[in-house]
C-alpha cells in the first residue's frame, strides 16, 4: 500500500524581485515567467517559446541568467531575482541599453529583455573575442536583426574589436 | 504551454525523497528541470507529484580527489564547468560541457539530471560512457552502483527502477596518457547533436594504443563504436584516416532518419567526426595542450 503523497498543489513563494521583497501563495505548477509577469506584475520579461529554446524570458536568479519559462516559481523560493525593469534608473538607460538603441540592435523588441539580462549576468572580462560574444548570445533568438547589430552593440560597450 | 496540475514536494533528505517517490506511480524527480519542465509545458509529461531534490542534504557535493570527481545529484553543469580542479582531473568534462545547451540552461541543468533523462542526442550520457563513469543509485531496495556503459537502454530509458534516483556520478581521473574529447554536429551552437562522438584515446609513442569511442544522436541511445575502437589502434598523425572513417560509418549501421538528417548523412558525419576528433586528440597528447 502506498503512503500519503506529501506534496501540495499550492506553495508559498518569497523572493526579492528587483530589490523588493514579495511573498505570494501560488499554484505549484506556476512557471517563474508567469509569476514575474502575472503575479508580481512586471511585464518586461517576455514569454516566447515556453520550452527553453528562445531565451526571451531570461532573468537573473541569484546572479545567474536562467530561463524563467523552464523554472517553477516554487524553485525560486528564497531567491533574489532581477528583471529588465531593474536595469535603467529613473529613465536613464544602462550603457548596454544605450548601445542597443544606438546600434539599432532591436527591431520588434520582443527578444531584447532576454538579451539584456544574459549580458547583465556575465563578466565582460570573460568575453574578449567577437567569437566569444557570439557564442554567449547563442542562447537568445532574435528574428529581426540578423544579430549583427546586437553583436556590434555588445562589442562597442565591452570594447571588443570586430574585424 | 503550461504544466498540468501536480503536487510539489521539496524534501531535505534522500530518505524523505524516496518515501515520497514511493507514494505515486507517476512521480518525477525534479533536479534542474531543464528537460522535465519543457516536457511538462508541452504536457508530454504529466506527473502527479514532483519531488524537487534541489534541497536534499549532500546532493550538492562536488568533490575532487586522486581517484576522480564525485558529482552530487543537484550540482549544476555551470558549477562543474567553472571548477579548475575538475578540469585538471577530468578535462573531458569542461570540454564536453561547452557543447551542452546554453549558459542559461547550464546554470540550472544538472549533470546527473541529464544522465537520468537519457536523451539519445545528449552529450553527458555519451561522455559518462567514454570516461568509464560510475552511477550511484538509491531506491526502495537500497543503494547500488551501475557502470555508465550498462545504464542507457534506449531513448529516455535507463536502468533506473521504479522509485529509484541517481544520488551522484563519479568520473575517474583521466590517465596521463589519455585524452578525453567530445565533438558534434548541431544546427546551432548548444543545440542537441545531429551526430556526436565522445571518446577517450590512450597514446604511446605518437600513435593510438587504446580507445573508447561512443556515438550519440545517431541512434536510440549512446553506443560504443566497437569497429572504430579497433580500427583506430596504431593510428598516427600521418595516417589518411580512411580505415577509421569506414569503421565509424559501419558503427552507425542503426542510425535513424528524422527531420534533421537522414540515416546516411548521420553515418557519413560520424565517420568524419571520428577522423577529425582522433586527429585532434592525438595532436593534443603530442604537445600537451588542451583540445
Amino acid at each position: 500500500m502506498m503512503g500519503t503523497n506529501p506534496g501540495s498543489r499550492e506553495v508559498d513563494v518569497s523572493a526579492t524581485v528587483n530589490g523588493t521583497q514579495v511573498t505570494h501563495r501560488v499554484p505549484a505548477r506556476l512557471l517563474l515567467s508567469d509569476f514575474i509577469r502575472d503575479v508580481v506584475g512586471l511585464t518586461g520579461t517576455h514569454v516566447g517559446c515556453e520550452h527553453g529554446y528562445c531565451g526571451a524570458c531570461t532573468v537573473i536568479v541569484d546572479g545567474d541568467a536562467i530561463r524563467s519559462c523552464s523554472t517553477l516559481a516554487a524553485q525560486a523560493d528564497g531567491s533574489t531575482i532581477r528583471t529588465v525593469e531593474d536595469l535603467a534608473t529613473d529613465g536613464d538607460l544602462t550603457p548596454m541599453q544605450q548601445a542597443f538603441h544606438e546600434n539599432h540592435a532591436m527591431q520588434c523588441g520582443f527578444c531584447t529583455a532576454g538579451f539584456l539580462m544574459t549580458l547583465e549576468s556575465v563578466d565582460p572580462d570573460d568575453y574578449r573575442e567577437p567569437e566569444q560574444v557570439v557564442d554567449l548570445l547563442s542562447g537568445n533568438l532574435c528574428r529581426c536583426t540578423g544579430y549583427q547589430n546586437i553583436v556590434n552593440a555588445v562589442c562597442s560597450v565591452w570594447e571588443v574589436e570586430r574585424d | 504551454m503550461k504544466p498540468a496540475p501536480f503536487d510539489y514536494y521539496r524534501p531535505a533528505t534522500v530518505e524523505d525523497a524516496l518515501a515520497a517517490l514511493g507514494t505515486s506511480e507517476t512521480a518525477k524527480v525534479l533536479a534542474g528541470g531543464q528537460s522535465l519542465i519543457p516536457a511538462m509545458n508541452f504536457r508530454l509529461s504529466q506527473p502527479d507529484l514532483l519531488v524537487d531534490i534541489g534541497g536534499v542534504e549532500g546532493f550538492d557535493r562536488l568533490e575532487v580527489g586522486p581517484s576522480g570527481v564525485m558529482i552530487g545529484a543537484s550540482v549544476t553543469q555551470s558549477r562543474v564547468m567553472a571548477s579548475d580542479e575538475v578540469a585538471n582531473t577530468v578535462p573531458g568534462l569542461r570540454r564536453a560541457l561547452h557543447h551542452v545547451a546554453h549558459l542559461q540552461i547550464r546554470n540550472r541543468g544538472t549533470i546527473c539530471g541529464s544522465i537520468a533523462h537519457a536523451d539519445p542526442a545528449a552529450e553527458l550520457p555519451a561522455l559518462a560512457i567514454a570516461c568509464g563513469a560510475t552511477l550511484f543509485l538509491q531506491g526502495p531496495a537500497g543503494e547500488r552502483t551501475v557502470d555508465a556503459g550498462d545504464f542507457f537502454l534506449g531513448p529516455f530509458w535507463t536502468e533506473l527502477g521504479e522509485g529509484e534516483l541517481i544520488t551522484g556520478v563519479h568520473f575517474p581521473s583521466e590517465p596521463a596518457d589519455t585524452v578525453t574529447f567530445l565533438d558534434e554536429l548541431a544546427w546551432r551552437s548548444g543545440d542537441f547533436a545531429i551526430t556526436g562522438l565522445a571518446g577517450a584515446l590512450a597514446t604511446r609513442g605518437g600513435s593510438v594504443s587504446g580507445a573508447r569511442m561512443v556515438s550519440f544522436g545517431v541512434s536510440g541511445a549512446p553506443r560504443r563504436m566497437t569497429g572504430a575502437e579497433q580500427a583506430v589502434l596504431g593510428f598516427s598523425a600521418g595516417d589518411d584516416g580512411s580505415a577509421v572513417y569506414g569503421a565509424a560509418y559501419d558503427d552507425g549501421a542503426d542510425a535513424v532518419d528524422d527531420v534533421h538528417a537522414t540515416a546516411e548523412y548521420r553515418r557519413e558525419a560520424l565517420g568524419a567526426l571520428a577522423v577529425r576528433s582522433v586527429r585532434a586528440a592525438l595532436a593534443t597528447n603530442g604537445n600537451g595542450t588542451g583540445v
